[in-house]
C-alpha cells in the first residue's frame, strides 16, 4: 500500500503541491481521503459527531505537518495514522461513553429503517460490551477492510496484538449474539 | 510454480457470519443515503478546508510577525545608532553655542583697556580718595 510505484500519479502530484503550500492541492487530498478518514475515526470514537471532529482535527494536524510528509510515500496511510491519533485523543478526553449513548449512536442517524430494529439493538449492546480497542479493531477489520498491520500502525500496537484483539472481539460477539439468526 | 501457489492466502476461518458482518457495516455506515451523501461529503470538505485556511492564515500571520521580528532587530540597532549620533551632535552644538554666548558676553562687558581717569591721578592725596569714592559711586 505504501509502495511508491503504486501511488496514483494524481495523489503524488497533489501531495507535492500541497507540501509546497498550494491550498487547492490540499483540498484535492481532502476530497480523495475524507471518507476513509471518517471511517477510521468512527471505528475509534463510535459517535458520528465525534468522528467528524476527529476527522477535522486530523486534517488540520496533517496540514500543519505537511513539511514532514515524504511525498514518495502514500498520503492515505500517513493521514489515517494522524486521524486515528486525533480520534484516540478525543476518545481519551471524552472518557468512557455510556452504553446508552453507544446504543443510540449505532441506531441512528444513518441506518436503514427496514432493518430489524431488535437485531440492531442487540448488536449495539454487544458492541458496548467490548473493550474500546477491541471494538475499534473489529470495525476497522471487518467493516473497513484494513489489515492487521495497518490497524496496528493506526492504533499504535503491534500487528499481532491487533490480530489477537480481533480474534477475542469476534469470539465475544459470537457468544453475545449466539441466539440471533444467522 | 509461483510463491502464491506455494503459499496460498490463508482463509479467514475466524470470520464472523455474513449477516452479522452486514449488520456491523450498516451500523458503521458513513452518513447520508446515496442521494444526500455527496452533499454531506461536500459539507464536511468545506468545514475541513475552513479550518485549514484558519491554520494557514495563523501560520502566515506568524511568519509575518517573524519577518517583522527580524527587521525589528536591525531597525532597533539602526535607531539606537541614529539616536546616539543625534545626541552627540546635539551635545556638540549646545557646547559651541554656550561657548559663543559666553564669549560674546565677555566681549560686551569687558572694556578693551582699563584706564584710570587722569584727573584722579593728578589730584592731591586728600582729594584723591574723595575722587576715587566719587568715581566708584558714579559707576
Amino acid at each position: 500500500m505504501n509502495d511508491p510505484a503504486r501511488i496514483p500519479h494524481e495523489e503524488r502530484a497533489l501531495a507535492e503541491a500541497a507540501r509546497a503550500g498550494d491550498h487547492d492541492a490540499f483540498a484535492g487530498l481532502v476530497r480523495l481521503h475524507q471518507r476513509r478518514a471518517y471511517l477510521v475515526a468512527r471505528a475509534i470514537v463510535t459517535v458520528h459527531e465525534d468522528a467528524e471532529d476527529a476527522v477535522q482535527d486530523g486534517f488540520v494536524r496533517a496540514f500543519q505537518a505537511l513539511d514532514r510528509f515524504d511525498p514518495r510515500q502514500a498520503f492515505g496511510p500517513w493521514l489515517n495514522r494522524i486521524v486515528a491519533n486525533a480520534a484516540l485523543d478525543l476518545a481519551r478526553r471524552r472518557k468512557v461513553r455510556s452504553t446508552e449513548e453507544l446504543h443510540d449512536a449505532l441506531q441512528s442517524p444513518f441506518r436503514d429503517p427496514g432493518e430489524d430494529a431488535e437485531l440492531r439493538s442487540r448488536l449495539a449492546d454487544a458492541l458496548a460490551e467490548l473493550p474500546e480497542r477491541a471494538r475499534s479493531v473489529i470495525v476497522m477489520h471487518d467493516v473497513e477492510g484494513f489489515t492487521h498491520v495497518e490497524i496496528g500502525e493506526m492504533l499504535g500496537i503491534p500487528g499481532g496484538t491487533a490480530r489477537s484483539d480481533l480474534h477475542h472481539a469476534r469470539q465475544k460477539l459470537r457468544v453475545l449474539l449466539k441466539d440471533l439468526r444467522g | 510454480m509461483t510463491d502464491e501457489l506455494k503459499f496460498p492466502e490463508r482463509s479467514d476461518r475466524d470470520a464472523l457470519a455474513e449477516p452479522l458482518v452486514r449488520l456491523l457495516r450498516d451500523a458503521y455506515a458513513p452518513p447520508g443515503n446515496p442521494a444526500s451523501a455527496e452533499a454531506y461529503w461536500h459539507g464536511l470538505e468545506q468545514r475541513i478546508l475552513a479550518r485549514t485556511s484558519v491554520a494557514n492564515f495563523a501560520n502566515a500571520d506568524g511568519q509575518w510577525w517573524s519577518v517583522l521580528g527580524g527587521w525589528a532587530q536591525a531597525g532597533l540597532v539602526a535607531a539606537a545608532a541614529i539616536f546616539a549620533l543625534a545626541g552627540a551632535l546635539n551635545q556638540r552644538f549646545n557646547a559651541s553655542e554656550s561657548q559663543f554666548v559666553y564669549e560674546s558676553m565677555l566681549q560686551q562687558n569687558t572694556p578693551e583697556v582699563l584706564s584710570a581717569p587722569t584727573d584722579l591721578l593728578a589730584a592731591p592725596e586728600g582729594s584723591r580718595s574723595d575722587a576715587t569714592l566719587i568715581y566708584v559711586l558714579s559707576h
